[in-house]
């Protein structure tokens, strides 16, 4: 998806599509479900899930609803992107009510952008995607910092920098087993410190 | 140094300052975790691992998404809209004319060249029946191999050993075996994109 935020005609067209899909066309759908599909994976799901898996069946519910209560849309001169998104968002709770799992990731990055948007913004949804994914990596640093320098480094190189491991241990001047240790070490510490300022309750569904 | 605590509790115990030397346990699950992220970040996460690796996997991706590392393949988003799409279209009742089905011609085509198809192989095996031999061979034909995780198996490889230490961690031990499970059907469900 380009990084330049949505035109008057994609905005036209856009429009249009969700017009046809309304009056019954659901396939109409199709060229927005695929042009939004990576923006609500990448940012607004898997990093609130954190498993591969599950992120891609929350997706595709996600798609299905949105096909299914297109009826209920309101075009507000807007991008749909920010409705794609509070369905998402509602479901990746549901996911985290239903396993009764830990909603840590979730409530971790849930206050950088706002839930609900506001419908007189006419934000744009690569616009969205991006200050969602940066509001994510100040989150991210804010917690690395607060590690030991070797375990941020640990995780910079392995994890955002995906060096292989061989790479990563040479780099720490250490053994591929000792960077391993340091990787184990430091995952387990920035788990301990990730949203732990946030109570997990605090938020509705 | 690490503590046998620290080792027996990897979400909540404290974790060692990294001069602090590894025992020969930590060093072994830091292995295992280290195989897990490479083979997560070659878009091959396995479908069974322990409660605590899976927790800890899940904060290694957080990280990797909040990079920018998370990337949907194409072929996969599209088979995730198709499967959307038909998911929501076949979730409710379709309004002759006012609704354009996914491949609507196709699927009116095919209890036609279903039922087109039988009758010629019918036909055929009636006609091979008369023409053929009254010779019977026997083939002996070995059964298809079916992939490990499609067959019913004992979990006692996927769990191991139960020490008493972790004779209360049952819901891990099912969450794993159930991992394992949902993965062969999972291969099954989503082969080809469906």
């Amino acid at each position: 998806m380009a990084s330049e935020p949505a035109t008057a005609v994609e905005l036209e067209e856009e429009q249009r599509l969700v017009e046809e899909a309304q009056a019954g066309n659901l396939d109409s759908m199709r060229p927005i479900l695929e042009r939004y599909a990576q923006p609500l994976y990448g940012t607004v799901i898997l990093p609130r899930l954190g498993d591969a898996a599950s992120a891609e069946e929350v997706l595709r519910d996600t798609l299905a609803t949105a096909v299914e209560k297109i009826g209920r849309f309101t075009w507000q001169g807007k991008s749909i992107y920010p409705w794609l998104r509070q369905i998402a968002i509602n479901k990746v709770f549901d996911v985290h009510r239903q396993a009764k799992r830990s909603r840590r990731l979730a409530d971790a990055l849930v206050h950088e952008v706002p839930a609900e948007t506001d419908p007189d913004s006419h934000a744009d949804a690569q616009l969205m995607a991006d200050q969602e994914r940066r509001a994510h990596r100040v989150k991210i640093d804010e917690t690395l910092d607060v590690l030991a320098e070797r375990y941020r480094l640990a995780i910079e190189l392995r994890l955002v920098q995906e060096l292989p491991r061989e790479d990563c241990a040479k780099r720490l001047n250490v053994t591929i087993g000792t960077f391993d240790v340091l990787l184990f070490r430091a995952v387990r510490a920035f788990r301990k410190h990730f949203g732990s300022d946030v109570p997990e309750e605090t938020h509705g569904d | 140094m690490a503590t046998k605590r620290d080792d027996d509790d990897i979400l909540t115990g404290s974790v060692p300052s990294p001069e602090d030397e590894a025992t020969p346990a930590e060093r072994a699950h830091a292995k295992t975790f280290a195989d897990l992220v490479d083979k997560t970040l070659a878009g091959r996460t396995p479908p069974a691992m322990s409660a605590d690796d899976r927790a800890l996997l899940e904060v290694a991706t957080v990280i990797r998404a909040a990079a920018g590392n998370a990337e949907l393949a194409t072929a996969k988003r599209d088979a995730l809209v198709e499967s959307a799409l038909r998911q929501a279209i076949g979730g409710k009742a379709v309004k002759s004319g006012a609704v354009t089905p996914i491949a609507k011609a196709r699927a009116r085509r095919a209890p036609w060249i279903i039922a087109g198809a039988s009758l010629v192989v019918a036909a055929a095996a009636i006609l091979l029946w008369f023409a053929a031999p009254r010779r019977i061979h026997v083939v002996d034909r070995a059964p298809a191999a079916l992939q490990d995780n499609w067959k019913s198996r004992p979990a006692d490889p996927l769990i191991g050993p139960i020490s008493r230490d972790h004779a209360g961690d049952a819901s891990a031990r099912l969450d794993t075996i159930f991992a394992d499970r949902l993965d062969g059907y999972r291969e099954l469900r989503m082969r080809g994109g469906h």
